[in-house]
């Protein structure tokens, strides 16, 4: 049973299980590993320091609810282990991959130590040498949350190390040092054996819900895609096989079936990053919506942009004209939206319990971070009117075709698909908008912390998901619990999905590693990363159901029941609402104290 | 383009029931749509976007479609309520009202047993220049003879004021009338002037708008509706009591008061300490502002810390001090072994005690009370929470400015007074629960701030209250009984807007209970469109509920003889009320997080009349259903365990088998 040491003996917890419940068992599996002070290791996983004897703040104003315990840094987490229960239930899941104190290290943002004794502080940065022991470390992290440790009984030269090594260990310089090569090549020397219990997720995508999720690497699931949408003017283009053509696309894309192979080659070289156009989803009516990256080459511009334009028109069955949709100009730039972020984090983190909390919602208003939502909310909302009742194709442009697009792309298919409302289309959908189309997650959630090109455009978008979830509480499959776990889930580096900058980087990194370590890939393309979607490696069946939501009517409920007319109309007045929450769940992550769920 | 309009009112009873009421067994119609079932189900088709009659009488018909629900459902037999249903069955019923008389439809239009049509009107435009439309209930109606679908219901009850007003983009001599309501509306008509000297509409909404202004009667007292269920039932003060374990030893049910002698406002029943002679009991009554004792209204069922109310001590400029009363509240303390103290809860700011204390009020002094403790909760005045309500509506109202809104919000401060009446609760319930210690509340008078708070702290504490009879209970003894001014904070049919007297207690109160259903969505038996019924009929004037101002009053008008209870309109259909993820956290304290980054605007009802800000999607019906698959699921699972009870023939005594709620839950969260 989820013990608790009541802090005050006659609080009772709301949240807190009514009375023992038999679910309470599953609690009890981590609890020998607890008794040990022994860490829960993963394949490929070793201990880099450890320290004893750490005392792990809860609360900011009194030492009551601390905990003893000892702090590990391995090379993927940090680790504090602790026989004192939790004064407070956080949530109702448990993560199979990282415990209740830990912290993944790409989740860790900023590490500072401080000396009380010498009034000290210093952020630290890798290799980087420390001239005090440390009495205090502060580790901020990506999601929010700021954890604390005390060194007041630990040994000094220990408690140094530990801090260094988290220093040295969250901020690598090189992406094969993140975790997920470890132990993916772990995985590859035991292929055998099934380790600690955890399927080994190479590969094979059950995708959480018996169904499973299409990853977009292959030829068929694009071809899957063209039919279930109707596009029969449509192609799959094998031309980039091997990445011959563009680094930064997949494989396999869909094309206008009246663009020949060798125009494509032609036009690509006038093109950011050769980025043809990607064909994206088909409305019923026969409307288009395709992605592509501004033409470079003044000369041809006018040229090549009429014959692709030419070329969509041919692929409508009606004829009608494309729409051109230039995102740089009407969204906000990723710089802004991080710039946004940084404010909305100070609000949340820096200060949250202040009495200037008088001022919440203006301060809210002041980091911009829900104007920016609801400006994609909106400009979506348009495209999807010229979509669905003007019946013309829309082209997304935007220069490079890697940001903004991947938002809009997607939001729009949201709006207008009640597929892509489900949870395997959902991550289907996020395979084709975002993770194949390029988006380069490495760079924008700064799994390496070189911060220039960080943006939380992912994030942007799963809170503009969670708007429409607020706005539409049953036509969602998934619940706020899914999109706050899917966000979590960027930030553990055993999941390829949310590693790289495009799948080229995936394949020529990971064929780079397995050479250095004698790892055979035979007909493989790189090696194959854990995938996000299977959450059984996350998750526990009983806490998948979290993922569900309730209200949830179904595909074929009232919303899609006259096609997708109905489901559009609901969808287009969006952009006049606009939801003044922020994503709470999202919010939740800083708050140290009681959560309401 | 003519539309006509007619205004009803009561009068004649048993009037004709028109529609297809009849279907619908009695007391299952419901007065309100809120959260309408059909809102979002209803698509406008394609062709309204080059439809001859205009895009915007298209745009009106979709802002009413919103609001007209239950006209369709009154006309559909329950059984075979679905969520398809209301979308394809519309057109039938608009094809099949076409063909009639428009005005004979308007005369069959659905009315409630007692009410009538008074006037009818022809007007020559549906001006909407206030996004703000349509309820339905029972008084205001309007029709447009093209689309009978497009009705506007506004109870007279919830009109506040009623101005004409100049038309100028009308031209030709046109005038109208904008009508000012008191739940956030505002409704605009204009007309041609030779028709309002005709019709009389303004002087006749004058009129029956403002009955007891004009000699009239309210219309509760004309409403014939007959329901299964008995709302005045819901809550007797005796039972109440014995619930919480009383009387007992310290604590004794009194009827001091039964004639009302004691204390004019408070109810016939109360709980004093059983030691405390009625001598000294009129002697302390003789010290509280408008007699208003302290008395019991809550207790805890262990610690025995109670919590209890009265108004300030009459203590003036000159200190003065009464025995007999500080002897009483040393008698409350001790009631309580397990603190040797006592809170005292001033609601108030403390330097507005002080201007209280000069005019002859004041607040407990420590010497005259050593072993008390007070605390002020600087909580404003009714005057400060009407204006916060007036700011609120002026920034939803014409229209929003999108950009600033959440800064606007910040400046009604409406939000801030939200999170201090739930702080000041969460103290007292703190206080209680994890002091032990004994509380006492007041304000200045113990009907506004005083019903605000002990209501909230017992929310928070006591879960039955969290059940939908408990809550019924609740208002009807610590807002009802205890003489909340609702007739005059409400201002039920009386024309004098201006009123000072007018503010928004109770909605305050409802807003808190409603943040904290946000909190804990599982911990309340009832939904969102139960607290807004329960608003929506604060105003309408069609139950008796919330007449008058304290339990006196109410005896000498027969409120609960003349009139029908909202309990019984909505115990009669619990199922649209309850909230099917409730599990019911027995023993459970509530501490809600009254933090500004906590709560939230109640969009739902503050902005509800704005199309834009209604939800797009509402789940009204798929609550219902989930109430189903739980009460299914709920019985298979008590059959299950009969089963498993009969086959185990050890097991002589069932355990006390679950009564309906201690069985698992479906769904705890989200």
């Amino acid at each position: 049973m989820f013990s608790l040491k009541p802090p005050r003996p006659t609080f009772k917890s709301y949240l807190l299980p009514p009375a023992p419940p038999p679910q309470d068992e599953d609690r009890s599996i981590p609890e020998p590993k607890i008794k040990k002070l022994d860490p829960v290791l993963l394949p490929g996983e070793i201990v880099v320091n450890e320290v004893n004897f750490v005392r792990k703040c809860i609360a900011t104003d009194t030492s009551q609810y601390d905990l003893w315990g000892k702090l590990i840094c391995s090379n993927f987490k940090i680790s504090f282990i602790t026989d004192d229960p939790m004064p407070f239930q956080k949530f109702h899941y448990t993560n199979l991959l990282l415990g209740e104190h830990d912290v993944p290290l790409t989740c860790i943002e900023q590490i500072v130590t401080v000396n009380d004794n010498k009034r000290k502080q210093k952020i630290l940065g890798p290799n980087q040498k420390l001239k005090f022991n440390p009495t205090e470390l502060i580790i901020y992290c990506k999601d929010f949350r700021i954890v604390r440790f005390r060194f007041d009984e630990a040994g000094p030269e220990s408690a140094k190390k530990v801090c260094l090594a988290i220093a040295h260990y969250s901020q690598p310089t090189d992406l094969q040092l993140l975790f997920a090569f470890e132990y993916v090549g772990e995985k590859y020397h035991n292929t055998a054996k099934n380790i600690n219990g955890i399927d080994s997720g190479s590969g094979g995508i059950p995708g959480g819900n018996s169904q499973k999720t299409p990853l977009f690497e292959t030829f068929s699931d694009w071809d899957r895609e063209i039919k279930r949408t109707g596009a029969s003017e449509w192609r799959v283009c094998s031309i980039n096989e091997g990445y011959m053509i563009s680094t930064c696309l997949p494989e396999y894309f869909v094309v206008p079936s009246s663009l020949a192979d060798q125009d494509l080659k032609l036009y690509s070289h006038s093109v950011f990053g050769r980025r043809m156009p990607l064909w994206c989803w088909n409305h019923s009516n026969g409307s288009a919506l395709i992605r592509m990256a501004l033409i470079k080459d003044v000369l041809q511009q006018k040229k090549i942009d009429q014959r692709i334009c030419t070329a969509i028109t041919k692929s409508h069955p009606q004829r009608s004209d494309v729409y051109k949709s230039d995102l740089d100009k009407n969204l906000p730039s990723i710089q802004e939206i991080q710039a946004a972020f940084v404010k909305l984090k100070q609000l949340c983190v820096d200060e949250p319990y202040e009495e200037t909390e008088v001022k919440w919602l203006s301060s809210l208003e002041n980091t911009r971070w829900l104007e920016y939502v609801r400006a994609f909310l909106k400009y979506s909302a348009e495209l999807v009117y010229v979509l669905e009742s003007k019946h013309l194709s829309v082209i997304l442009r935007e220069e490079e075709g890697r940001d903004l697009s991947c938002f809009v792309a997607s939001l729009i298919q949201v709006m207008l698909d009640p597929h892509f409302r489900t949870i395997t289309g959902f991550q289907s959908l996020i395979q084709k908008e975002w993770v194949m189309a390029g988006y380069r997650f490495l760079d924008r959630c700064n799994h390496l912390n070189r911060s220039a090109k960080e943006s939380p455009l992912f994030l942007l978008f799963l809170d503009s998901i969670w708007q429409l979830l607020e706005q539409y509480p049953a036509a969602f499959e998934f619940s706020e619990t899914y999109l706050m776990l899917l966000y979590d889930s960027t930030r553990i580096s055993l999941f390829g999905t949310f590693l790289f900058n495009s799948p080229h980087q995936r394949v020529k990194q990971s064929t780079e590693f397995a050479i250095s370590k004698n790892i055979q890939l035979g007909d493989e393309k790189g090696l194959k990363f854990p995938s996000v979607w299977d959450w059984s490696l996350q998750f526990a069946a009983k806490d998948r159901t979290l993922f569900n939501n309730p209200l949830y009517i179904g595909k074929s409920a009232p919303c899609v029941q006259n096609g997708s007319v109905k489901s559009f109309k609901r969808t287009k007045k969006n952009y006049r609402t606009i939801s003044f929450c922020v994503f709470q769940g999202f919010l939740r992550l800083c708050h140290t104290c009681i959560f309401n769920e | 383009k003519f539309r006509d309009a007619a205004a009803m009112d009561s009068g004649a009873p048993g009037a004709n029931r028109g529609g297809g009421l009849g279907t619908f067994g009695a007391g299952r119609r419901p007065p309100r749509p809120v959260g309408a079932l059909a809102v979002g189900s209803r698509q406008p088709s394609v062709e309204t976007l080059d439809s001859p009659t205009g895009s915007h009488v298209e745009w009106c018909k979709q802002l009413i479609a919103a609001t007209i629900s239950s006209q369709i459902s009154g006309s559909v037999p329950s059984e075979n309520i679905s969520r398809d249903y209301r979308v394809f069955r519309r057109p039938e019923i608009r094809r099949a009202l076409r063909d009639g008389n428009k005005l004979a439809q308007m005369e069959e239009a659905p009315l409630f047993p007692g009410e009538s049509i008074k006037a009818i009107g022809k007007y020559s435009t549906y001006c909407i220049s206030s996004p703000y439309l349509g309820t339905d209930s029972h008084k205001v109606k309007w029709y447009v003879a093209d689309d009978p679908h497009f009705i506007l219901d506004v109870p007279l009850g919830v009109i506040s004021r009623v101005e004409k007003i100049g038309v100028q983009s009308h031209g030709d001599n046109s005038c109208g009338i904008e009508i000012v309501c008191k739940d956030m509306r505002n409704l605009r008509l204009a007309y041609k002037q030779e028709e309002q000297s005709k019709l009389g509409i303004f002087e006749n909404l004058n009129r029956y708008a403002f009955p007891l202004s004009n000699g009239q009667t309210l219309f509760a007292f004309n409403y014939k509706e007959k329901f299964p269920s008995n709302g005045w039932k819901v809550y007797d003060p005796v039972s109440e009591y014995k619930r919480q374990g009383l009387p007992n030893e310290s604590w004794k049910i009194s009827k001091i008061n039964s004639s009302y002698e004691l204390c004019d406002t408070y109810p016939a029943i109360i709980v004093v300490p059983t030691s405390v002679k009625d001598d000294d009991l009129t002697k302390v009554a003789a010290f509280r502002a408008k007699g208003r004792v302290p008395v019991l209204s809550w207790i805890h069922p262990e610690s025995q810390a109670t919590i209890t109310r009265c108004s300030q001590p009459l203590v003036g400029p000159n200190d003065k001090r009464c025995k007999e009363d500080e002897k009483y509240l040393q008698t409350i303390m001790d009631a309580n072994a397990q603190s040797h103290k006592l809170i005292i809860f001033d609601a108030r700011q403390n330097s507005v005690a002080d201007t209280n204390k000069a005019k002859g009020g004041g607040y407990e002094s420590e010497s005259a009370y050593p072993n008390a403790e007070l605390i002020f909760l600087e909580i404003h005045n009714i005057h400060v929470m009407r204006e916060s309500l007036r700011k609120l509506k002026e920034i939803v109202y014409p229209s929003i400015d999108e950009t600033k809104w959440l800064s606007n919000v910040d400046a009604t401060h409406w939000l801030e007074y939200i999170r201090m009446l739930l702080a000041g609760a969460v103290r007292i319930a703190d206080k209680i629960e994890s002091g032990k210690t004994s509380v006492v509340i007041h304000c200045s008078d113990g009907w506004d701030r005083t019903a605000q708070l002990t209501s909230l702290a017992m929310l928070m504490l006591d879960s039955h209250y969290r059940t939908i009879q408990g809550f019924e209970a609740l208002v009807e003894k610590e807002w009802t009984s205890f003489g909340h001014r609702f007739a005059l904070r409400v201002g039920h049919g009386d024309d004098n807007h201006a009123d000072a007297d007018r503010s928004p207690i109770f909605l305050q109160f409802i807003d808190c209970v409603w943040q904290m259903t946000k909190q804990f969505p599982s911990a309340f038996e009832f939904n969102e469109l139960f607290l807004i019924t329960i608003l929506d009929h604060l105003y309408s004037c069609l139950f008796g509920t919330f007449l008058c101002n304290c339990e006196q009053q109410r005896l000498k008008e027969g409120v609960n003889t003349k009139t029908i209870s909202l309990w019984s309109y909505i115990n009669s259909q619990l199922d649209e009320f309850s909230n099917p993820f409730y599990v019911n956290y027995e023993n459970h304290v509530l501490y809600p997080v009254a933090s500004l980054n906590h709560l939230e605007l109640w969009v739902n009802y503050y902005v509800r009349w704005n199309p834009r800000m209604r939800p797009q999607m509402p789940i009204h019906q798929n609550l219902k259903e989930l109430l189903a698959i739980r009460s299914e699921l709920q019985k298979r699972v008590e059959d299950l365990q009969r089963e498993a009870a009969t086959r185990s023939i050890s097991s002589s005594s069932d355990r006390g088998s679950s009564p309906s709620h201690s069985v698992t839950p479906v769904h705890t969260s989200v």
